[in-house]
């Protein structure tokens, strides 16, 4: 399947044209030592104001604090490789965010795919900052038995404090289907934690 | 929230409760290793260039680690499985162990001097399944002892049959420009199927006592012969040719018993050694080497040089073994080996499809690869192959696709259903073979044990409660477990309990410092209510 979001990567995956050939914005300007590592100031600039909200949104998908820092590093990659090519550089934050979904959500089906089998490995150690966080309330707890696409949905809204129309914009899916499925996840949650709390509340 | 978007059927308690726990608490805090992740990315993400892989092979991207991984562990299996591939062709072609034999051998292989005069004779001692490797390995001697001047070569035999290809050559190797000899030893052993072309190519048959020789036609050990599995036309052309190929043979060498030869094909006769000697089939009875070497001496041959009188009397003998690789691949003959060689390469495929290391997958690879070139001189039967496979495939799935067992049941009778059809007997050169039965009992009972574990595995968690969250521990058992206060509870701090830290205060809003010991006794929203343990 090709990644229907963000810049295309696997043609790219080993393609050195795509790194040693960016021409940094100011290197003419720096002196011979920095301009030997060459930084993109207006990258970095960019990605440094997106990091704590994708760490906090990849932390509350995944539940997972090292997966969520491999998931902001991963999507930090493909965002500097797809950089270079990005036209609109105001949209940053949107175009990161779409590239942030797609990773976690790759992430997300290998883990359901790689878990079909354990059963209880990782989950019972349970020092996990996110975890915790989440643990606070029932309806947090219960997040983990969300299928893949409703779960987004609900940490983007609540977490990201997206409205659903960027929700759509985020996951490329029309605003009916978001609305659907937040319908279908709050049924879901209430339908998980009403067992638990003793009837309706 | 923005509220412009909600409309009537949300559950509105469920998006507040939502909201005020995403707003709620203090998110974790941005690890040291992202802070400065703008930069390196920079820094490193060059790294996937060809340059600098080594580097990001060991540097801190899992993506570019796990491509490189995956990337050499695809170079070793594409390498490894390509050499073994090229080596088995090229032993199967036979293109190099002839060669292989010749190389190894010196102009004097008994290593011994050669009494001046005195005549050697080459002792080839055979055993197993006619296959290329025995085909290479008669040939190789053969040619061996031409090469040494040898006054004759004895082929020790006993086989019960082999693929056709392979009886073609030794049947060719035979016709040398030094007498051949086949002996058909020690007692007990037999010519069959091939074995009895073998013994009727050569210059001159022997047979020890108690040996047998013929029934080369099919009969499978299933009792379908080949009319059943291929049609009758395939079955008159494949004896047609079988019985014009003997003829041939007994036509040059035992020109007297044409016709009794032909019955070992035609009717699956086979005969003990007196009567194959009575129908002069045969050339006499030798129960040792020495009997051969004395009964032959004086005879009067047809090789492909010509008339030649063979002397054997005080000859002394060389014997030339199979080399190792040749002794070890012609274990795999073994119908056995070959399907338990096969259900291992099977499974270990199916394990690397759902636990992708790629070294389970390489050597499933590796034991197919070497359960096809056994069954190569095998009368292997596609239908029972596929059976098996199914088999192994219906077992492997019952944790996927929850079937309650039924997928094992099913898994487990196609499987003893393909291994006992394992082995057809489609020629009339091929041994009847089949699958022992504990082999199969014992594999069954496995997979039927693995299953039944499964699904009561898979039972007993679905009648579990669900679990509440990830691993976490549930509302209903936080109260009355004991912890420590993390921070003063004044009123309200932080209490380390059930592995996390939750909000506490304590029941009667006494202030307490870090370190008390306190006990869980009730809960108010996402607050814990706690009291000081005794």
């Amino acid at each position: 399947m090709s990644d229907p979001l963000g810049p295309s990567t696997e043609s790219g995956m080993f393609a050195k044209e795509a790194y040693l050939t960016t021409e940094p914005v100011r290197a003419a300007a720096q002196p011979a030592v920095v301009r030997d590592q060459a930084f993109d100031a207006a990258f970095i600039a960019a990605l440094e104001g997106e990091l704590a909200m994708a760490y906090r949104f990849a932390g509350y998908l995944l539940a997972d604090s090292a997966e969520a820092q491999d998931a902001v590093q991963e999507a930090s990659v493909r965002a500097w490789r797809g950089w270079k090519d990005l036209r609109e550089r105001d949209r940053f934050h949107a175009w990161f965010s779409q590239i942030l979904v797609n990773v976690c959500r790759t992430r997300l089906r290998q883990r359901s795919r790689r878990r079909a089998l354990d059963v209880d490995d990782v989950d019972l150690e349970s020092a996990d900052p996110f975890r915790a966080a989440l643990a606070r309330d029932a309806v947090g707890r219960a997040l983990s038995s969300l299928s893949q696409e409703l779960r987004m949905v609900v940490v983007l809204r609540y977490w990201g404090e997206l409205s659903l129309a960027e929700i759509a914009d985020r996951l490329r899916i029309p605003v009916g289907t978001v609305k659907s499925r937040h319908h279908a996840a709050l049924q879901a949650l209430r339908r998980r934690i009403q067992p638990l709390e003793g009837g309706s509340r | 929230m923005n509220d412009f978007d909600l409309d009537d059927g949300l559950d509105l308690e469920m998006d507040r409760r939502l909201a005020a726990l995403a707003r709620g608490g203090r998110d974790p805090a941005l690890p040291d290793a992202l802070a400065d992740l703008a930069w390196r990315v920079q820094l490193e993400a060059p790294a996937a260039s060809w340059a600098g892989f080594r580097r990001a092979m060991g540097g801190g991207f899992g993506g570019f680690r796990r491509a490189g991984l995956a990337f050499a562990r695809l170079a070793v299996t594409i390498a490894l499985a390509g050499s073994f591939l090229l080596l088995v062709g090229n032993v199967r072609s036979g293109g190099s162990a002839a060669d292989f034999v010749q190389a190894e051998s010196t102009p004097n292989p008994s290593g011994a001097a050669q009494a001046p005069g005195a005549p050697e004779v080459v002792i080839v001692p055979t055993s197993g399944v006619v296959d290329d490797v025995m085909a290479d390995y008669v040939s190789g001697a053969i040619s061996r002892a031409v090469s040494d001047g040898a006054a004759a070569v004895i082929v020790q035999l006993d086989t019960l049959g082999g693929s056709e290809a392979a009886m073609q050559r030794i049947v060719e190797a035979l016709n040398a420009r030094i007498p051949t000899i086949v002996w058909v030893g020690p007692a007990g052993a037999k010519a069959a199927s091939a074995g009895t072309f073998i013994t009727l190519a050569a210059n001159l048959a022997y047979m020890a006592p108690q040996t047998n020789i013929g029934a080369a036609s099919p009969v499978a050990a299933n009792g379908a012969d080949i009319a059943a599995t291929y049609g009758q036309t395939e079955a008159d052309k494949v004896m047609n040719d079988a019985i014009a190929y003997m003829t041939g043979i007994a036509k040059d060498r035992h020109p007297q018993a044409i016709a009794w030869a032909v019955t070992t094909v035609q009717s699956a006769q086979s005969y003990s050694a007196q009567q194959a000697l009575a129908v002069r089939g045969i050339n006499g009875i030798a129960s040792s080497v020495a009997d051969v070497l004395s009964q032959a001496n004086g005879q009067t041959v047809t090789t492909s040089a010509g008339q030649v009188v063979i002397h054997t009397k005080g000859a002394t003998t060389v014997t030339i073994n199979q080399d190792v690789v040749q002794s070890l691949l012609q274990t795999l003959d073994d119908p056995n080996i070959a399907f338990i060689l096969l259900v291992i390469g099977v499974l270990l495929i199916a394990i690397e499809f759902f636990h992708p290391t790629l070294f389970m997958g390489l050597v499933g690879a590796l034991c197919l690869a070497l359960s096809f070139y056994g069954s190569g001189s095998l009368p292997l039967n596609v239908l029972g192959v596929v059976l098996v496979v199914l088999g192994i495939g219906m077992i492997v799935l019952e944790p996927n696709i929850p079937s309650h067992g039924l997928l094992t049941i099913g898994g487990v009778a196609v499987f003893v259903v393909g291994a006992v059809a394992f082995y057809g007997s489609p020629g009339p050169y091929l041994p009847t073979s089949a699958v022992a039965w504990p082999i199969i009992a014992v594999m069954a009972g496995a997979a039927a044990a693995y299953g039944l574990l499964l699904v009561g595995t898979l039972m007993r968690m679905r009648r579990q409660p669900a679990p509440v969250g990830a691993g976490l521990v549930g509302v209903e058992r936080i109260v009355g477990q004991v912890g420590q206060v993390q921070a003063d509870l004044s009123p309200v701090g932080t209490v380390y309990v059930g592995r996390e830290s939750w909000s506490a205060r304590m029941k009667d809003g006494r202030s307490v410092a870090r370190g008390t010991r306190v006990r869980v006794v009730g809960q108010d929203g996402l607050t814990l209510i706690v009291e000081e343990t005794g």
